[in-house]
């Protein structure tokens, strides 16, 4: 592709993010039954769009699997099981329908089964997290070990049952500086994606937005 | 509230604010935009995590093991995503000019499609388009929150990256590949608004809140971007001032902020 022909297509893209971003923003501030139908389609494209995509990221683990398998690369039958469910569920779930009963039970007590297993393993990746954190490095691991450790005792019944009074610490902590905390984070954060989306629609950054002539 | 005469209510009840919030938001930032067109410069303070990045990508090229992206599980709807995937453009385009290889993973197919053209880029701007191939650098597991987490796990343990760079949006995902990057002793630098106390349980270097957005401004030390990042600190400052008097008029026993936020 030459470079003048991706310098137009990347702003044809932004032309195309400017006029969205204005039927949503004028569709969320503005009483107006048109620009609200607009915005609507336009999410509705959105969605196709979006749906299209999903074929790339199948293609891509598929390519890569076949590739492995045929390499017989390393944990290869793995890819090869991979390959084979993914097939099979599209197919079953292209004949069937995804509510059928049997494809609802299938799905049921295969991906929500490791789901659950991936949840349930969540409190020893938790308790090792919790271990790196406790070696305490800095000064603000070592106030953030303070504050966890002040609200792990004031919760456990050691303390609590004797002393029923810890628990107001805990939220006050909980209450008072983390909340501040964490609305502080979301007030500059809101203020930081708003200045974001401006800088993306000048064209100041880099990624597959920005049309430069390196591109 | 403003109305038409002839249709009625023209904004939608009680966004008045917020559309006006927005205006000056948009209007400060186009300002500051200004002033760097004409030459004014801003600078940034050293930001930790960045100088971190920095380090990494050296790192990367000494060990020769490759830096991996994750922009976490949201879909490019999230700013949070989008700042990430910019960083992420500024560091795989470096990252080609040196040979260090930077790979990524993505729980949304339309982030994994602006990724794979992300790294295209990088590499036709390093002059070495012949390296990229599609589905060599960006790896999908599916869009199942833990599907992602299990499947980037994974590529931690086979790639064994040297520097994981987590900016987006995480949940409790980010703690499955988070010690997966520790046991292969990765440097791991983080920056979200979702799940926070994971990235800091998990990550050795930290973007704290908005920082993840002037990241990829910093990174760069582009002027125009930097001037940007003045209009958004004009913006917190006027929010401030409204907190202040907000706070002040309360104390006099007054809703008159209360109020006009609630138009």
């Amino acid at each position: 592709m030459s470079k003048t022909l991706t310098y137009y297509r990347t702003y044809v893209i932004r032309a195309l993010i400017i006029i969205c971003m204005i039927a949503t923003l004028a569709s969320w501030y503005l009483v107006s039954p048109p620009i609200d139908a607009l915005a609507n389609e336009l999410s509705i494209w959105n969605m196709n769009i979006v749906t299209f995509t999903l074929f790339v990221g199948v293609i891509t683990i598929l390519s890569r699997y076949v590739q492995g398998v045929k390499e017989r690369a390393d944990n290869w039958v793995f890819m090869l099981y991979a390959i084979v469910l993914i097939v099979v569920w599209i197919i079953f779930g292209t004949f069937t329908g995804i509510y059928a009963d049997i494809y609802q039970t299938a799905f049921l007590s295969t991906k929500i089964t490791l789901h659950i297993s991936i949840l349930g393993q969540l409190i020893f990746f938790m308790t090792s997290a919790a271990y790196r954190l406790f070696r305490i490095r800095t000064t603000r691991t070592l106030l953030y070990a303070l504050c966890t450790a002040t609200i792990v005792l004031c919760n456990s019944p050691l303390l609590l049952g004797p002393f029923p009074v810890v628990d107001k610490i805990s939220f006050w902590l909980l209450n008072n500086p983390s909340m501040s905390g964490s609305r502080a984070l979301m007030l500059t954060g809101g203020i930081g994606g708003a200045v974001l989306g401006i800088r993306i629609l000048l064209g100041l950054e880099k990624g597959a937005l920005r049309a430069t002539e390196e591109l | 509230m403003l109305t038409s005469a002839f249709t009625g209510q023209i904004i939608v009840s009680g966004k008045l604010f917020q559309l006006l919030t927005a205006l000056t938001v948009g209007i400060l930032t186009y300002i500051a935009y200004h002033y760097g067109k004409q030459g004014r410069t801003w600078e940034i303070r050293q930001l930790d995590a960045l100088e971190a990045i920095y380090d990494g990508i050296g790192r990367a090229a000494e060990t020769g093991r490759p830096i991996l992206m994750l922009p976490g599980i949201s879909n490019l709807g999230n700013p949070q995503t989008l700042a990430g995937l910019t960083l992420f453009g500024e560091i795989s385009q470096r990252s080609a000019e040196i040979g260090v290889e930077a790979i990524a993973s993505a729980s949304s197919t339309a982030v994994i499609t602006a990724t794979e053209a992300i790294v295209r880029g990088a590499y036709t701007a390093a002059g070495k388009p012949e390296l990229y191939a599609p589905g060599k650098y960006v790896r999908w597991f599916g869009g199942d929150q833990f599907a992602y987490a299990v499947g980037s796990a994974g590529q931690i343990m086979s790639t064994k990256p040297s520097v994981i760079l987590y900016a987006g949006y995480f949940l409790f995902d980010v703690i499955v590949s988070g010690d997966m990057g520790s046991r292969v002793g990765a440097v791991q630098i983080g920056g979200t608004l979702g799940s926070m106390e994971m990235i800091s349980m998990m990550c050795d270097h930290i973007f704290i809140g908005e920082e993840l957005y002037a990241a990829s401004a910093a990174i760069t030390q582009d002027k125009m971007s930097m001037a940007t990042i003045a209009g958004q600190d004009w913006v917190k400052l006027s929010a401030v001032g409204l907190m202040v008097l907000g706070i002040l008029v309360k104390m006099a026993g007054s809703d008159a902020i209360l109020n006009l936020m609630g138009m």
